[in-house]
């Protein structure tokens, strides 16, 4: 008779997916990912595209953020270090992918640790202060190094090129960016069950305990940082990739806000938060949108007051997952799977 | 013996084969391709910094399609309005055209609300072509070979300085300050203008940047009176910064004579500011390349949609139709020609042909909107006039002829 999760054995401890029903969700999300550009118009292709590429990001921001206990507001800036980094090197250096995106992720990491930085000297509020700091320097410099990023003009790339077939059509995009952002979330998984991991979670817990029983705070804070911003800069090669265009607007503080709202309705410290995070972010305005959507025939103007209501629909929403369902839509999933491991004698 | 009809599944595939190698190969493309309506699909600002105008806009360009549609539409098919709102942010306007271009019934027209999405589109557009103008003026645009789908409705900012600077040149001005926000709009035509400035004999004292909104209003007058300008030129604005600025130094009793650019030439914010803050900007001056919806009497086309939003909404229309609205159904107008001068050449209409129709518009009269025949070069219209505003009667009139680039 099941009565509860037990795990019996090491196997069962150390296996990567959990329990069968973890499993059977799995395989049943990767069908339905490669079914998609089958079925969908070339918008929702670009949909799930621009998810897949905020997972990344918001990943990264949960090893950070979620992880470490290290709030940062400057993830989304180093999203477009990342960005910036991808449409440079092609474009001073012209520099193939497969060389520019690793470049970018370093490149990104070492930005993310150089603000990491303060996060040795202070913690808390006083971190997240400085990390918003990093994010309008970083921006500033966007903007007003023209002979570099473009200034406020941006830049421009070239499509990604393989084996003579260009990346451009959103089914390409697709299922080039996917499977990357499935690999960043096995990725991060993994590292929760490393030494490395396990140390990040003890600074978050107790910095100090961690400390006395041998964790190299300095070290770990660190990593976390350069972790956090190699997310960061794959997302944002993969945004320029998927955008091929990039304007420092596009990253300036309301998108570090929109990251750290997604990992808290998503559910922090859990592999699938960022997963339900991104789609919250991306998909959920444009249902409300779409649902709107369906009043404009009543009156053509009509959209005058859906758009803000949409806002502030999605606001609701938002204040009711953080009231009723604090741990994010992650744990209602893995409730949900449970409950479905141990029918019939759910409770 | 008659052969039995027994429909299998080999049979099946093979019959749906022929037909779909029949319907791709024997029907000419140019059939194919025939929309029933037009679609013109657009973004607006409807939540965001930019919702007032956004809806303005809106509310102007629906009762435009209404016109259009009930004298015959474009070539005597009815225009399809598909519209989104932006938020007046880039990304959101992209997600919008990428749903505008994957729909059934692809839009002919795509009109974008920023210059931060006519940048972003770019790329998007050589994969997916579609004739595309907007609310942007930026200089950049204004280029085929760089953006060979993308026209501006007008002059570009690097234009509308000129008109501006030959302006203070007629007037005799020496001494000159640029005040503008930090953004893409804002510094967009500074270098030009300094150049240009200096070819004409100007001396710029000044290069004053202020956030787009909520500036430092006496910080910046500090500065502009330090430097003193005979002119003061500011740029990049819609809503607020400059009313504050020439408020600001109006207090400080400066005389410096200021000057805007088309987005900081609304009547009703002039209005506005007049009604609340009293006439300071009396004699604020500053070039736009469309008339006023008041100056009907020049300008046919306003008469019509003047006559037609008098009946369709009796007293409630006030009677006047911002300079912001008339900058998107002026834009909708050239696409509308652009269409109709395809149909005519009984041509497909795509963007290909689509931008061959708008390069060729030469000496159109274009109803009154602007006051010389419109030619299109390099995918925009380097005309405008220069227009000072009266607090008594809350109208900006013109002080200059029609002045071309």
């Amino acid at each position: 008779m099941i009565i509860g999760n037990y795990k019996s054995n090491y196997n069962s401890d150390e296996s990567f997916f959990g329990d069968w029903p973890n499993k059977f969700a799995f395989i049943l999300l990767c069908l339905l990912l490669v079914l998609i550009p089958f079925i969908s118009s070339g918008y929702v292709i670009f949909l799930f595209t621009q998810v897949a590429v905020f997972i990344i990001a918001i990943v990264g921001l949960n090893i950070l953020t979620g992880y470490t206990g290290l709030v940062s507001l400057g993830h989304g800036a180093l999203v477009g270090v990342g960005a910036y980094a991808t449409a440079i090197l092609q474009s001073q250096f012209n520099l193939d992918f497969y060389i520019n995106i690793p470049l970018s992720i370093f490149i990104t990491s070492l930005v993310g640790v150089f603000f990491g930085l303060p996060s040795l000297r202070i913690r808390g509020l006083y971190l997240t202060i400085s990390t918003l700091a990093a994010s309008f320097i970083i921006i500033f410099i966007l903007r007003n190094w023209n002979s570099l990023t473009g200034g406020d003009s941006g830049l421009i790339l070239d499509p990604i090129e393989i084996f003579g077939i260009k990346i451009i059509s959103e089914n390409n995009k697709y299922f080039f960016i996917v499977p990357l952002a499935i690999l960043s979330i096995l990725f991060a998984q993994n590292l929760f069950r490393t030494r490395i991991g396990r140390a990040f979670i003890a600074i978050r817990d107790a910095d100090l305990s961690a400390e006395i029983i041998g964790v190299n705070i300095v070290k770990f804070k660190l990593m976390a940082f350069g972790l956090g911003a190699a997310y960061a800069g794959l997302a944002g090669s993969l945004w320029a990739y998927n955008f091929l265009a990039i304007l420092p607007s596009q990253f300036e503080l309301h998108l570090s806000i929109l990251f750290l709202a997604a990992l808290v309705v998503g559910g922090s410290a859990q592999t699938l938060g960022p997963v339900f995070g991104a789609f919250f972010v991306v998909i959920i305005p444009e249902l409300l949108k779409w649902a709107m959507g369906f009043l404009t025939p009543l009156n053509p103007t009509i959209m005058e007051y859906t758009a803000p209501a949409n806002s502030f629909v999605y606001g609701i929403l938002i204040i009711v997952f953080m009231i009723f369902e604090p741990m994010g839509i992650a744990s209602i999933w893995s409730r949900f799977w449970n409950y479905v491991g141990r029918w019939p004698f759910s409770p | 013996m008659k052969k039995k009809f027994n429909l299998n599944r080999r049979s099946f595939l093979k019959n749906s084969a022929a037909l779909t190698g029949a319907f791709a190969f024997g029907v000419p493309s140019i059939i194919r391709a025939e929309p029933k309506s037009w679609v013109m699909a657009s973004s607006f600002p409807l939540t965001g910094p930019f919702a007032a105008a956004g809806s303005m806009g809106l509310k102007d360009y629906l009762d435009w399609v209404e016109m259009t549609n009930s004298t015959g539409g474009i070539a005597g098919k009815k225009i399809k309005p598909v519209y989104d709102d932006s938020a007046y942010v880039p990304s959101k306007s992209l997600a919008n055209f990428k749903k505008a271009m994957s729909a059934d019934d692809k839009p002919v027209f795509y009109g974008g609300d920023s210059t931060g999405f006519m940048k972003l589109v770019t790329p998007e557009l050589n994969r997916t072509p579609v004739l595309c103008g907007g609310t942007s003026f930026s200089s950049e645009l204004a280029d085929p070979k760089t953006h060979p789908y993308q026209f501006i409705s007008g002059p570009t900012y690097n234009s509308m300085f000129d008109i501006l600077l030959q302006h203070i040149k007629s007037k005799g001005g020496k001494k000159l300050a640029f005040i503008y926000s930090d953004t893409e709009f804002g510094k967009d035509p500074i270098e030009h203008g300094v150049s240009k400035a200096k070819s004409l004999g100007i001396d710029v004292v000044l290069k004053e940047i202020t956030k787009p909104a909520g500036a430092e209003i006496m910080t910046h007058i500090s500065s502009l009176r330090r430097a003193d300008p005979e002119y003061a030129i500011l740029h990049g604005y819609v809503t607020g910064v400059w009313p504050q600025i020439i408020g600001g130094a109006r207090k400080a009793k400066m005389s410096t004579k200021f000057l805007g650019t088309f987005w900081g030439m609304e009547k009703i914010i002039a209005d506005a500011v007049t009604k609340q803050s009293g006439p300071f900007l009396e004699g604020y001056a500053g070039v736009t390349p469309y008339r006023y919806f008041y100056e009907a009497k020049e300008a046919p086309s306003y008469g019509k949609f003047f006559a037609f939003l008098k009946s369709k909404y009796g007293d409630e229309f006030p009677g006047y139709v911002s300079t912001w609205s008339v900058q998107i159904m002026f834009t909708y107008e050239i696409a509308k020609l652009a269409i109709e001068k395809t149909v005519n050449a009984d041509k497909e209409v795509n963007a290909k042909n689509l931008v061959e129709s708008l390069e060729a518009i030469k000496n159109w009269d274009s109803g009154g909107y602007m006051g010389k025949p419109v030619s299109i070069e390099n995918h925009a219209i380097a005309q405008g006039r220069v227009y000072s505003y009266k607090t008594s009667n809350g109208l900006f009139l013109p002080i200059s002829d029609w002045i071309t680039t």
